[in-house]
């Protein structure tokens, strides 16, 4: 099976903010080399400030890189065409407040040429989606922040999108709504949709992402597929039943001497949250170098597990 | 005739427009295109700036043709919710305590009552309405970038061409519901404002039956009775009724009929009346009955009929222009008194088709304008300054045959109406002429005026004479003046919108209102321009203000007077010149002064004018979309 088309794809993105002299403010972004395959779900990590709706209004073309290329569907950013195929939730509801939620998602599948029938359609079973069927008609300056919430991802997936890009997506929502977000984006995944989203909310993205990519300071840290970032290689982890203490201290013993009956072997795995402080720390600590292996030093501790280094 | 201002049949006006627009918008868009490329290749290379921009030019045509007609529609009724929510019930209120505040303090009874009411309601909605415009037009888009709401929007297919057209179609559309209903308020507001109508008191009422009653006694034929109303708003009317049919030797009462008033501050009323059983009888004298109707002619739309004109100069010589008198504005063109020099207007198509006696049955009507430019007082010994009187002739331009029609006092800032009697007798030989017969040649017909008190002047330009063929349709003249009122609309709604694309909101309002400023005063900056007007380039009126030196004292020679002369001089060449090129000309889109004055705004007129804003209107449009796609809506 070949691999699977490239959605979004970005060369060396840089993007400087300036101010109005044209002087250097802010490096926001630093030379991001990033490939998206379709029907991933893919996680743009970092502390505050470290370039991740940057990167994200990069790829939407809401701002103009000042080197380097973001292609989406291999079309530049900039074209307004690659919108047809695009869902995005922005940071904060971006909406008009003094319309309702009906109007919202009526105004905005205009803005794609939907003719009317099909929006009323679309309209309906998002409104259900997002579970407001009972605001619908509340002008959105009424709603709460967990609402306005809802009714901006609606937005963000009237046309059907193949790629959605979602800032922050459970940011407001009360545990319930942001379980239903998680198994949506699971089951747009599951549509072959392709989708990309920032998070500070850890545990959400280790629960839906496939791969990962860690930014600090405008600089891609870390990349790659969870399960695998998630596993320490340099440890092996041994777990065994019905052992007496002797029993163990015997299998150290023979573990020593590379031998012993072992009933599982594995890598434990962290937590995403570990992965991240210590990259974030290790970063600190070495400015400037891309991270690698920084869970070795600091072996994860579990119950009735014995771990070793090699 | 107080609009000053020459108006080319639109066909003539067309190619020459046409040629003009094509060469502004040209050389602007050109420089646009030279400043892009050299900014684009400073950063990016001469290479890959040359190829950056034809990217931009092609998408702009793939913006431009494949705007979607629901996408316009979606973002247009979003800017119409807005501005709902926003400003407009405000300005709508404002407007209806203006009027109500006008009804207090506008006077019926000044001079023209129905000038004063009709372009204070037209000045008022204009103002209103480009205020409204310029708060809605500016402030909405650069809202939109700042609370970030356009991201959302953006991030859709949606062109930055739609955006632009749907927020300018969007306002033009509450912009129109408004101006449409001040439009209708204003109208009733005139036209109740200024309606009255007058008693006649029970003494003249007497005067008329006393006299009715002797003449059917006696049978002796009398003048007619000329009886006076009573005021209202500030005015009289007197009007003569002569109820008696004169067959030869009987004389019968007509018991009903009705008669016009004489004219006063520009209207008549029409005066019915009825005699009943027994009025006029001896032993016991009835009332008359009478009733007064509405203020009629109150309102006209005047269709002149100009003519050419050309000037004899003392001797009695053609010359180009007639003497410039100083300090006067250089618009007219004076004759000098008690010589042969003459102005003569040539009309065409005075043929008794356009004026048939059934509607015409005195003759020609035509009205003048003159400017008195006065060399001395003359006889002020009386109460008045005396007028200064003309005579007014009519020629045929093919035989010559010159006859006077009258002498005449100008009436000095006031517009005189005559009449060219169908026949006219020489007061020199006494000989009789027809004025369709002998005096038109071939539908041509030459009008001179001369000025015959010596030592005084008598200034004129083109439109100051003109014949009244045909009067338009008042109602239809207001709806055109807020047609004018629209077109000066949409440019600010066009302006605005434009703007907001690049500028903050603020800014963007000041930028407009700058447009705005600019383009009412493109006539003067023209002026200032082609050095038409005394005191120098603006450098060189500057200095003048600092120093309080005079506007024609020469400057001080050396090489600071060069300099001045040298900035001025590339100033108004390129600057101004480009400027009142490229401001809108708000000027052109004002009727006001039509309407209130009572001339039909011409089908010419308004069709140039509505091309003129297809002319600003595209350009703008096309420079909003470019300033928005070429910017970074999230920064
Ligand atoms: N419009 C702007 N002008 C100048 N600097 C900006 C602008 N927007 C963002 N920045 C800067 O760019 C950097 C990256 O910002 P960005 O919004 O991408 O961070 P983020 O990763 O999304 O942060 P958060 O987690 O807080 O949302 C920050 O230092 C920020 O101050
Ligand atoms: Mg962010």
């Amino acid at each position: 099976m070949p691999p699977p088309e490239v959605v979004v794809e970005t060369r060396n993105l840089t993007k400087v903010y300036r101010d109005f002299w044209g002087r250097r403010k802010v490096d926001a972004l630093k030379a991001l080399d990033l490939e998206i395959r379709r029907g991933e779900i893919f996680g743009l990590l970092g502390p505050n400030g470290s370039g991740k709706t940057t990167t994200m209004k990069l790829l939407l073309g809401l701002l103009f890189p000042t080197t380097g290329q973001a292609l989406v569907f291999g079309r530049d950013a900039t074209e307004v065409t690659k919108n047809e195929r695009i869902g995005y939730l922005p940071e904060e509801s971006y909406l008009y407040r003094f319309l309702n939620a009906e109007e919202t998602l009526d105004f905005y599948g205009r803005l794609f040429n939907m003719p009317r029938k099909v929006r009323r359609q679309r309209v309906n079973e998002l409104v259900t989606l997002v579970g407001l069927e009972k605001a619908r008609k509340r002008q959105l300056k009424e709603y709460s922040k967990g609402m306005v919430r809802r009714i901006g991802l609606a937005q963000a997936l009237i046309n059907d999108p193949e790629l959605i890009l979602l800032d922050e997506p459970t940011s407001g929502l009360d545990p319930i709504g942001t379980r239903q977000i998680k198994d949506l984006i699971l089951r747009l995944r599951d549509a072959g949709k392709t989708i990309i989203l920032c998070s500070h909310l850890l545990a959400d993205v280790q629960d839906v992402c496939d791969r990962i990519g860690i930014l600090y300071q405008g600089e891609l840290k870390e990349l790659g597929r969870v399960d695998t970032l998630l596993t320490l290689r340099d440890v092996t982890e041994i777990r065994a039943g019905g052992l007496s203490d002797a029993a163990r201290e015997e299998i150290k013993q023979v573990i020593e001497r590379h031998g012993g009956a072992v009933v599982s072997v594995g890598n434990p795995t962290t937590t995403l949250e570990e992965l991240f402080l210590g990259i974030i720390r290790q970063s600190e600590a070495h400015p400037g170098r891309r991270v690698r292996g920084v869970l070795a030093e600091q072996p994860g501790d579990g119950d009735g597990a014995v771990a070793a280094k090699p | 005739m107080p609009i000053e201002e020459e108006i080319l049949p639109f066909f003539q006006w067309l190619p020459g427009g046409v040629a003009h627009w094509l060469l502004v918008v040209g050389s602007v868009a050109a420089a646009a295109l030279v400043l892009g490329w050299l900014v684009s290749a400073l950063r990016h290379g001469p290479g890959a700036a040359l190829r950056r921009m034809s990217r931009v030019v092609a998408d702009a045509y793939n913006d431009v043709a494949g705007m979607s007609s629901r996408r316009v529609g979606a973002l247009a009724w979003l800017a119409v919710k807005e501005s709902i929510r926003r400003w407009v019930i405000v300005v709508f209120g404002v407007f209806i305590v203006i009027l109500l505040f006008a009804g207090f303090f506008l006077d019926p009874a000044s001079t023209d009552p129905a000038r004063l009411y009709v372009s204070f309601v037209l000045t008022s909605t204009m103002y209103l309405i480009l205020l409204l415009a310029l708060f809605l037009s500016t402030l909405s888009l650069p809202a939109d970038i700042r609370n970030r709401t356009l991201h959302t929007v953006v991030t859709k297919p949606v062109r930055a061409s739609e955006i632009v057209l749907g927020r300018m179609l969007g306002f033009a559309v509450v912009g129109t519901a408004m101006l449409a209903c001040m439009g209708v308020l204003s109208y009733f507001f005139v036209l109740r404002g200024l309606s009255h109508t007058h008693e006649i008191s029970p003494r003249e009422l007497e005067r008329l039956r006393a006299s009715w009653q002797e003449q059917v006694a006696g049978g002796k034929p009398a003048a007619p009775v000329e009886i006076q109303t009573e005021p209202a708003h500030g005015h009289r009317h007197t009007l003569r009724v002569d109820p008696f049919r004169r067959d030869a030797d009987r004389r019968e009462l007509i018991p009903r009929g009705r008669v016009r008033t004489d004219a006063a501050r520009g209207h008549w009323h029409e005066f019915s009346y009825r005699v009943p059983e027994g009025a006029l009888r001896g032993d016991a004298p009835g009332p008359l009955e009478y009733a007064v109707g509405p203020p009629e002619d109150r309102f006209v739309a005047r269709v002149p009929i100009y003519g050419k004109l050309r000037f004899k100069d003392p001797a009695g010589e053609p010359v180009e222009r007639g003497v410039n008198v100083g300090g006067e504005w250089a618009y007219r063109s004076f004759i000098q008194g008690g010589t042969l020099a003459s102005a003569i207007w040539t009309f065409e198509g005075v043929t008794p088709q356009r004026f048939p006696e059934d509607r015409f049955p005195d003759g020609i009507p035509i009205e003048l304008t003159i400017e008195v430019f006065r060399t001395h007082m003359g006889d002020v010994t009386g109460e008045h300054i005396p007028p200064i009187h003309g005579s007014l002739m009519v020629g045929n331009p093919a035989t010559g045959q010159q006859v006077e029609v009258r002498i005449f006092p100008a009436r000095e800032h006031a517009t005189d109406s005559q009449i060219i009697p169908r026949r006219l007798t020489r007061a020199s030989d006494g000989r009789t002429f027809d004025l369709f017969e002998d005096l038109v040649d071939d539908g041509r017909l030459e009008v001179w005026i001369r000025c015959i008190e010596p030592g005084q002047y008598f200034g004129m330009a083109q439109a100051d004479m003109y014949l009244r063929a045909r009067e338009g349709w008042f109602a239809w003249n207001f709806v055109k003046g807020y047609l004018g009122i629209w077109m000066q609309m949409l440019l600010m709604i066009a302006f605005g919108v434009m703007f907001s694309t690049f500028l903050s909101g603020p800014v963007a309002m000041l930028a407009t209102l700058g447009a705005l400023i600019g383009g009412m005063a493109t006539r003067f900056m023209g002026q200032l321009a082609s050095g038409e007007l005394p005191g120098g380039g603006p450098v060189e009126a500057f200095y003048r203000i600092l120093t309080q030196e005079n506007l024609i004292s020469e400057l001080p020679e050396g090489f600071f007077r060069d300099l001045i002369f040298m900035v001025d001089t590339a100033l108004q060449g390129y600057y101004l010149r480009g400027m009142v090129e490229i401001l809108p000309a708000f000027q052109w889109f004002d009727y006001s002064t039509w309407v209130a004055y009572g001339f039909n705004i011409s089908g010419d007129l308004l069709a140039s004018c509505i091309l003129t804003l297809v002319g600003f209107v595209l350009p703008v449009f096309l420079a909003g979309y470019f300033f928005l796609k070429l910017r970074e809506v999230a920064r």
